[in-house]
């Protein structure tokens, strides 16, 4: 996406109800979030750029210190947070070629299985304890999760 | 009934042969009538049992399958197949216990299943159940610890499956961090645990255990992702599935009692002497790729693997593959 096409999607977002924008193609990924704080922009191809040179890596390295410092304020303000019972890996579907038990946006019911915490071959499935929509997944699939350690950001309905 | 069916299978087994109507009406006290309704329950559950006027009864074989009257006759446990449910095929005896232990079944409540259509495995990996050679079975646990203390049961039960295999088959299976049970460097028991908890209680836990037992060589899928094997390949001989669930459970309900008077110091100390890299360097990898190595150290209160690297520094390990170097 050139710089012209980035100025008019960052117009449009904002001049629109949008809160959170995301785009990801196999070669770019742009995310636009809006608050009270000012807008930012990340963008760059993590996924796709392990080993890029320095230089390249400098901007993409700054890039998601923003959403980071961003995210807390943002989290007070959207919901509550669910959090970990325990120490393991975070993992959002039940299987690797399997679709993600949620997704940001989604209402879950009371009861409903949102991830799976494992920590040495116990499988914790962790449901949802009352109707809410989910605000925002703050670990990445197959992440490490600390005892408390937010999973979810959710808002109860 | 059932407790007087268990005790009629026991007297076929401890006299062989003929057992004469008297005999069992007198050590039973029960009517005569009374016996041969046992044992038309017992031949409704897939035992053969001749009877001959004059003789009396013989018990000609026992089900492929499990019997929970089998099965009971043998348990010695407080908690551990108190209830007992042998099905002949499933899913998953882990869903069913899951299922069970929602509906409220108590504490040791186990689900046995001849066969299993999609044993779980991790990551929606699957278990290889073929009918009629290995045990599939699901404990139900309800402990009062948090549930961050949970995974301490993931080393309780593979203690438990090691004993009873050294029970049985006199052969020493060794333990792969945190609870592959390995016979010559094989897998031989695989076990997945579930969880259902609140914040700060444990509503119940499934210890999913499956051990291959009579499993011949042509029964092994071919996409195999580790070498395995089972107790008949290992020992020559084949082993009685029953014998060896009931060896199994009962170990695993002395664990646990002692679990909870004591905690997870005991259950700890012998997983450790039972684990392969016990005094040995390892190499821990994710993903295939090493993450880092040192000498064993044993684990801590979370069951995290404690290595000593060079330079002197205790690691802790959460996650990955760990081999013997």
């Amino acid at each position: 996406m050139d710089i012209k096409d980035l100025k008019l999607l960052i117009k449009t977002v904002t001049e629109s109800d949008i809160t959170e924008f995301e785009m990801d193609n196999s070669d770019e990924k742009i995310v636009i979030k809006r608050g009270h704080k000012p807008e930012y922009i990340q963008m760059g191809a993590p996924m796709m750029q392990p080993y890029a040179a320095p230089q390249f890596a400098a901007p993409t390295q700054a890039a998601p210190a923003a959403p980071a410092a961003a995210a807390p304020s943002a989290a007070a303000e959207a919901g509550d947070t669910l959090n970990s019972p325990i120490v393991g890996s975070f993992y959002r579907a039940p299987a690797p070629d399997a679709a993600p038990y949620v997704e940001v946006g989604q209402i879950v019911e009371q009861g409903q299985v949102l991830c799976i915490v494992e920590a040495m071959k116990l499988m914790n499935e962790i449901e949802a304890e009352c109707k809410c929509k989910i605000i925002k997944i703050c670990k990445e699939n197959a992440q490490a999760v600390e005892f408390g350690d937010p999973l979810f950001v959710i808002q109860k309905l | 009934m059932h407790q007087k069916a268990c005790t009629i299978l026991r007297l076929f087994r401890d006299n062989g042969g003929f057992v004469s109507g008297e005999y069992v009406s007198k050590e039973l006290g029960v009517s005569r009538t009374a016996i041969w309704k046992h044992i038309s329950s017992l031949r409704e559950l897939g035992h053969v049992i001749e009877a001959v006027p004059s003789r009396g009864y013989r018990l000609v074989s026992s089900p492929e399958w499990f019997d929970s009257v089998e099965l009971k006759a043998q348990l010695n446990t407080l908690r551990v197949g108190k209830r007992l449910d042998c099905l002949k095929q499933t899913t998953s005896t882990n869903s069913d216990a899951f299922r069970i232990a929602e509906d409220g079944a108590p504490e040791g409540a186990v689900v046995v299943a001849d066969a299993q259509f999609g044993g779980k495995g991790r990551r929606g990996r699957v278990w290889s159940s073929p009918a009629g050679v290995n045990l599939y079975c699901s404990v139900v646990l309800r402990p009062s610890i948090m549930p961050n203390e949970a995974p301490q049961l993931t080393f309780l039960s593979a203690v438990a499956v090691t004993r009873a295999i050294e029970l049985t088959t006199g052969l020493k299976p060794e333990i792969k961090w945190p609870n592959d049970v390995l016979i010559g460097g094989k897998k031989v028991a695989g076990l997945l645990n579930e969880m259902s908890a609140e914040t700060d209680c444990i509503n119940f836990i499934i210890l999913g255990i499956g051990v291959n037992l009579n499993m011949s060589p042509d029964q092994f899928p071919e996409d195999l992702r580790y070498p395995a094997t089972s107790l008949l390949l290992e020992s020559g001989s084949k082993v009685s599935r029953t014998r060896f669930a009931a060896t199994m459970m009962n170990e695993l309900d002395k664990l646990y009692a002692d679990f909870l008077e004591h905690g997870f110091g005991p259950v700890r100390e012998e997983w450790q002497l039972r684990c392969n890299a016990k005094g040995k360097a390892v190499s821990v990898s994710d993903g295939g790729i090493e993450q880092t190595s040192g000498l064993f150290m044993g684990i801590d209160a979370d069951g995290a693997l404690l290595l000593r690297s060079g330079g002197g520094r205790i690691e802790r390990i959460v996650s990955g593959d760990v081999r013997v170097i």
